[in-house]
């Protein structure tokens, strides 16, 4: 009996996340932020601006908008994904269904985790083809890193697969969609700054600052999400090497981050009275 | 379809009272603004950066993208300067704000070529600021540890500018050892020391010159290259004088009239070249445009 109540929750979780897939192919907003995509072919000619590093300006420029073009995916998708659903009362229909509240969280996250890394495999093959386009004209003074630039993209898609985890948290314990959105960018750029400001308050010039400040920025070094961890950019435009245990350890840590914000959403997304 | 043109053109006729002397009104208002901006102070087009701390926090992860804009933003303004003078700065840059954006950008992507390439174009020939430009150049030999170029523009100033031959063989031979190119080599060795300096500019100016993509920055060292080869052949006909004679000439027209100059090179400038009592061949621009006559 129990088995067969896992099978049908299993099977439910894949409805969901098709029918996410689906719901996110249709909506305007998602063809509106592909239409940002249609800039790449403008990489080429505006990496002939720079001086010595063409190559590197245009893997710069790809990257850079593949990441912008995520992270918008992951702050819309991620934070209206289900403030949509319980604003068209979608929720109570599904939720009537034999199907439980996690289940329907899960396979929401896992509809829209799924959505960025078909995102970021499009854009990334998109990119390499822009950046041995313009390597051919100006061959660059050191081998372009290809697998380096894969990785980057990859790991791009990994933490703002994590922002989305965030931004369904968010979305658990809120009415509009003001805390989803916002929330989200403010911790994108709050995950984005941690490890700066964690080396800052430990370097000699943040000794000045009080024992109290240090301690909280310390503090919250630990425990919200470090993003820089992720941004492997520097190793794709300049080749600089990769190493196994730093990518082994940032594979670890968005796996077990991303599972806990996701067990704290589902807690609180269970309690929540929806009238 | 139908009905929504109908609409269109029904709201538009409506309207048309309004939207017409509107776009008169834009349409006198737009030429005058756009020779405003066209007329703007050009250190006012440089514009206010914050702090790089506060770039570093709010560019997030897009720091090589910063990091690469600031430096176009440095280079446009630049290159404005000079295609509007055609090589000749009438308008003195705002040398000290272009400093501290491409100090801001390797902040930001200390891996950035453009920056170390243009800072040693601007910082080293133009305001003489050695020190600023050696110590940005370390700076960017910690990160970009393949690079020869780096070394090679630290060698130069050390032997060219600061006759300080111990440090400039030093930067040579490790820009030796990144190409293995036996050009570096000589250079940290016998090269140093018999060459004089001209040669020595002309060798570095044809290597910066070769390799520049953008047009403002070729054009200016093409003009200094012209300069100093002129520099080098009065240069070498002092010299056929001198063993000729055992004496430095009075002065370069002596050097005309006894054959050894077909004719006074022009200084691209603008000045005139003359010959201090030392023998050393200067000119009244200074290899500057708009110092004639200082």
């Amino acid at each position: 009996m129990r088995l067969k109540d896992r099978t049908k929750g299993a099977l439910t979780i894949f409805n969901i996340v098709q029918v996410t897939l689906k719901g996110i192919f249709r909506d305007r907003v998602f063809h509106g932020i592909i239409m940002v995509a249609l800039v790449i072919p403008l990489v080429p000619v505006i990496s002939q601006l720079s001086m010595r590093q063409v190559t590197e300006l245009s893997i710069t420029l790809a990257l850079s908008l593949i990441s912008f073009i995520m992270l918008l995916l992951a702050v819309f998708l991620g934070g209206t994904s289900i403030w949509k659903d319980m604003e068209r009362r979608y929720t109570f229909s599904v939720l009537s269904l034999p199907l439980n509240r996690t289940s329907y969280l899960l396979g929401r996250f896992a509809g829209i985790a799924l959505f960025m890394l078909l995102t970021a495999l499009l854009l990334g093959c998109v990119a390499l083809a822009t950046v041995w386009f313009v390597s051919g004209g100006y061959p660059p003074d050191r081998p372009v890193a290809w697998m380096n630039i894969a990785f980057a993209v990859f790991f791009d898609a990994l933490k703002y697969i994590l922002l989305v985890a965030i931004a369904v948290l968010f979305s658990t314990i809120s009415t509009s969609f003001f805390l989803p959105i916002f929330g989200t960018i403010s911790i994108f750029l709050v995950g984005n700054a941690t490890q700066q400001v964690y080396e800052y308050v430990n370097s000699p010039a943040g000794q000045t600052l009080p024992l109290f400040a240090r301690k909280c920025a310390t503090g919250l070094y630990y425990i919200l999400p470090n993003f820089s961890a992720f941004d492997l950019k520097v190793n794709a435009v300049y080749g600089l090497p990769l190493t196994f245990d730093g990518i082994a350890l940032t594979l670890g840590y968005v796996f077990v981050y991303t599972l806990i914000v996701l067990s704290i959403a589902a807690t609180l997304f269970a309690r929540r009275e929806m009238k | 379809m139908r009905g929504f043109s109908n609409r269109t053109a029904i709201g538009l006729k409506r309207y048309s009272f309004v939207i017409i002397p509107l776009i008169i009104c834009y349409v006198s208002l737009i030429i005058p603004f756009a020779a405003y901006m066209r007329h703007k102070p050009l250190v006012e087009k440089l514009g206010y950066f914050p702090r790089v701390e506060v770039m570093q926090l709010v560019s997030a992860d897009q720091k090589q993208l910063v990091g690469a804009a600031l430096v176009m933003k440095v280079l446009m303004y630049y290159g404005g300067l000079v295609e509007n003078n055609q090589a000749k700065l009438a308008v003195p840059p705002d040398y000290p704000a272009m400093s501290r954006i491409i100090h801001a950008a390797v902040k930001l992507d200390p891996y950035n070529m453009d920056a170390y390439y243009f800072a040693q174009s601007i910082l080293v020939w133009d305001v003489r600021q050695l020190k600023i430009a050696n110590d940005l150049l370390e700076y960017g030999m910690k990160y970009r540890t393949w690079d020869w170029y780096l070394p090679f523009f630290a060698g130069f100033n050390y032997a060219y500018f600061l006759k300080d031959y111990q440090h400039a063989a030093k930067y040579y031979m490790q820009a030796g050892k990144l190409t293995g190119q036996p050009l570096f080599v000589t250079l940290a060795g016998r090269y140093l020391h018999e060459a004089g300096e001209t040669g020595l500019a002309i060798s570095y100016l044809s290597t910066m010159a070769k390799g520049a993509r953008n047009a403002a920055i070729k054009e200016t060292y093409t003009v200094r290259l012209h300069a100093l080869q002129a520099v080098r052949s009065i240069e070498s006909a002092r010299d056929a004088y001198r063993q000729t004679f055992g004496h430095l000439p009075a002065s370069l027209e002596e050097l005309m009239q006894e054959g050894y100059l077909k004719e006074l090179p022009k200084d691209p400038y603008g000045g005139r070249f003359y010959m201090e009592p030392d023998g050393k061949v200067e000119t009244t621009s200074k290899f500057a445009f708009g110092k004639k006559g200082e």
